[in-house]
């Protein structure tokens, strides 16, 4: 977010930006696509020139980062970079981050005669709760040099005293219209031709996240300008839903020998990483008419091979033992 | 200027809400003397507790001296910035210092070395008035709550935030329905900074706010969790009901524990059983979350658990009150024994050099036996009050007789030291009653 154009909404293809999540990535308010009432209600701040601490709740990629930018750079036109700044709380939670570098930033008056500058606190859910704690008076203390807009998943992560401070702001995931809308409008810049099923692709492997929506469209476009399903899930290394339901439906009937040679194309000869195959057995599972005690059986599986994925044991044993946990569940309950 | 700053009472008289606590502040204040113990302010957010320490001070011409959570409160700083405050006079002579400690229960084992240690000295040497504040007075070390007069703020009524919020939106010039401003002033459960909060959502910037606009800026209503576990018993779709949950407020832990609350409810053996079995697979996944930080985890937690009780369920619907847990109406009293217990803990470590988890797995039974053997003694070395001496013994009666013969007794058998301690107790009884005498003198006049 170095080089970033102001002008025109950022839509004319400068050549500048040769990734598109931050070329496309929406640089006034009007352009964020999906958060409607949000939008609306932002524009209202900066018509006025003043707005309270604000809160963005909502999942990855539902334009919190983006709004907050967007934000920044219609309350300070060109000077918005003096008096905006970014941090991510992830990099540091402890209260020292509190201590030292968010009163820095916020007891230092804004510049180019701005009335607050805006300190953008990325995943403040991160923070500890003695970080949060030290938090709440800056807040108030600062408010007449500083505001705060905080992001975070979980808004339950945030405590009490710091909501009671911010207005709430809950993005809400991205339906599939607004994903394909914003599909088409690049498209059209680029030069794309995105097929019907080469849409439902983008949609399914996006989860209404625009980031990912995006980037598994440019790194389609590579292999063409037609944009097909197969390339899609090419470039995600990520399986075809029906390649999933296949591997569930083998396991289910209780095939080990089967399921197991299925497994092990998708893995080896698709590269998926076993973390999506997770992921993606998952979302089918969820969706899945079975035996419910079966299928509750099933995502426990799924569970305890995720765990000790995360712990950092070997891939392709847990994964065999997954499918190997799936049969036996089958039989007992056969 | 944000609202919550912009509107923050100036006076005592511009505080709502609290009406008598403000009274007791006020009355604290002008019968200050060096003498008086400092106030406690405790209560939930948005109370008025900052507010109003800082409206008395201006009312009594004070200064303020803050500080709080955000700035480090080692022991050395404490004693630059309030030490010299609270001990040198004023050179003018005329106006005093308030020292305002915001955050108590804040104080952070390692960052804030030594801090409570420091405020109790404060405390002893000030000759200047302190308030303290805090959230939550379990969360306040134990010898620093014994030191102070504790003053509680509770939530502010609606009807009484009500006239706030129209008040500002005159100021503002703003137009807003009556409906509009209820409605908020009730969502912010008696949270007068949550409803200006709010209220600055919706309205900043706008000459008129419709009902549409209330929408985004208050709690999430597409969803309660009433609905969530009535569906779960309903058992309607799997994804319906994740994507309900995705809606509520409550995390996946809470959501657990509140289907676990309905569970018995089904009536059958074979479902309750199955019911639990769900829970406790979830439960696993919810604890290695906490553990390991890895919140993938959350969705098996969230999925074992939903789709396991509605499988359990069978769509028998349950006709009972949906309820939560009942383990939460005793949990307020358990985290105060909790927290009563882990102090025990920490002041025991500290005098033995164990380690606190040791102290409780290895010595606390044997240490137990000690104390029952001879109380009185390890009242003496370990200053236990009636609480702790309670920790040991199990028996409430027998610790506060223990107590009493204690003091009665206490300046022949305790020695000096115990002795002056409880002359002071005495003595301090004595300036209460006084102050309490005067406080009627007061309102009578």
């Amino acid at each position: 977010m170095i080089e970033c154009t102001t002008r025109g909404a950022g839509v004319q293809t400068e050549g500048d930006q040769t990734i598109w999540i931050e070329k496309y990535r929406p640089a006034r308010l009007a352009d964020i696509v999906g958060q409607d009432e949000i939008v609306r209600r932002l524009q209202a701040y900066v018509r006025s020139g003043n707005m309270p601490h604000l809160l963005f709740t909502g999942s990855a990629g539902v334009g919190k980062t983006t709004a907050a930018v967007a934000l920044a750079k219609e309350f300070y036109g060109d000077a918005w970079q003096t008096n905006f700044r970014e941090l991510n709380a992830s990099d540091e939670r402890g209260i020292d981050v509190v201590r030292t570098q968010i009163k820095q930033f916020a007891r230092i008056s804004p510049l180019e005669g701005a009335g607050f500058k805006i300190l953008f606190l990325d995943e403040a859910d991160a923070l500890t709760p003695d970080a949060q704690a030290a938090l709440r008076r800056t807040m108030e203390n600062f408010s007449h040099t500083c505001r705060f807009i905080l992001s975070c998943n979980y808004s339950s992560k945030i405590i009490d005293p710091i909501q009671s401070r911010c207005a709430i702001f809950r993005f809400s995931p991205l339906g599939s219209r607004a994903i394909e809308k914003e599909m088409q409008r690049i498209a059209e810049q680029e030069g794309l031709d995105i097929k019907p099923d080469g849409m439902d692709a983008i949609v399914y492997v996006a989860q209404g996240d625009m980031r990912r929506a995006i980037n598994a469209l440019q790194g389609a476009s590579m292999m063409g300008g037609e944009i097909k399903s197969q390339a899609i899930y090419a470039v995600t290394s990520t399986a075809r839903p029906e390649e999933i339901e296949e591997l569930l439906d083998l396991a289910v009937k209780g095939d080990f020998e089967g399921a197991e040679r299925y497994l092990e194309t998708l893995m080896t000869e698709r590269g998926i990483a076993p973390n999506e195959l997770l992921n993606q057995c998952y979302r089918a599972l969820v969706r899945r008419s079975m035996p419910p005690a079966l299928k509750v059986e099933f995502i426990g599986h799924l569970g305890e091979a995720d765990f000790r994925l995360s712990e950092g044991a070997n891939p392709d044993i847990q994964m065999k033992a997954l499918v190997a946990n799936m049969i036996l569940s089958v039989r007992r309950g056969g | 200027m944000d609202w919550a700053e912009k509107y923050r009472p100036e006076h005592l008289k511009d505080v709502i809400g609290n009406t008598q606590t403000l009274g007791q502040m006020l009355s604290w204040a002008r019968n200050w003397t060096p003498r008086s113990k400092p106030l406690l302010l405790y209560g939930k957010p948005g109370t008025g507790k900052t507010s109003s320490a800082h409206a008395l001070a201006r009312d009594m011409k004070w200064e303020v001296v803050e500080l709080n959570a955000s700035d480090q409160r080692t022991k050395a700083l404490l004693e630059k910035v309030a030490g010299s405050s609270s001990t040198t006079a004023s050179i003018s002579g005329a106006a005093r210092h308030l020292i305002l400690l915001d955050e108590v229960d804040n104080l952070h084992g390692t960052a804030d070395r030594g801090g409570a240690k420091a405020l109790l000295e404060i405390i002893r040497r000030s000759a200047q008035p302190i308030i303290l504040i805090a959230n939550n007075l379990q969360g306040v070390p134990s010898e620093l709550r014994m030191q102070c007069e504790p003053i509680v703020f509770r939530a502010v009524q609606s009807r009484s935030i009500l006239p706030r919020l129209k008040f500002i939106c005159s100021s503002e010039g703003v137009r807003c329905s009556e409906k509009i401003l209820k409605e908020i002033s009730e969502a912010s459960g008696g949270d007068v900074r949550a409803a200006i909060s709010m209220l600055s959502a919706v309205a900043m910037g706008e000459k008129e706010v419709s009902e549409a606009d209330l929408e985004i800026s208050m709690k999430d209503e597409r969803a309660t969790i009433f609905d969530l576990v009535s569906r779960v018993f309903r058992s309607e779709p799997d994804e319906e009901l994740l994507r309900t949950a995705m809606d509520i407020v409550e995390s996946p832990d809470d959501i657990q524990q509140w289907l676990e609350g309905s569970i018995p409810h089904l009536q059958d053996g074979e479902a309750i059983s199955a019911g639990y079995r769900a829970l406790s697979k979830a439960d696993l996944f919810t604890g290695r979350v906490l553990r390991r930080q890895y919140y993938t985890l959350w969705r098996y937690a969230q999925a074992i658990s939903l789709v396991g009780v509605s499988a359990a369920a069978g769509g028998r619907v349950i006709h009972e009150r949906i309820m939560p847990p009942p383990r939460w109406h005793r949990m307020s009293t358990l985290r105060r024994q909790k927290a009563l217990r882990n102090a025990l803990l920490k002041k025991l470590s500290e005098r033995l050099h164990i380690p606190p988890d040791e102290l409780r797995n290895e010595y606390l039974t044997s240490l137990s036996l000690l104390v029952e053997a001879d109380p009185e003694r390890f009242v003496l070395e370990f200053a236990l009050d009636t609480e702790e001496l309670n920790l040991f013994i199990h028996d409430r009666k027998k610790a506060t007789e223990i107590m009493k013969r204690m003091s009665e007794r206490g300046p022949v058998v305790a020695g000096a030291k115990a002795g002056s301690a409880v002359g002071d107790a005495e003595e301090e009884k004595r300036t209460r009653r006084g102050k309490q005498a005067r406080q009627k003198q007061t309102t009578l006049f």
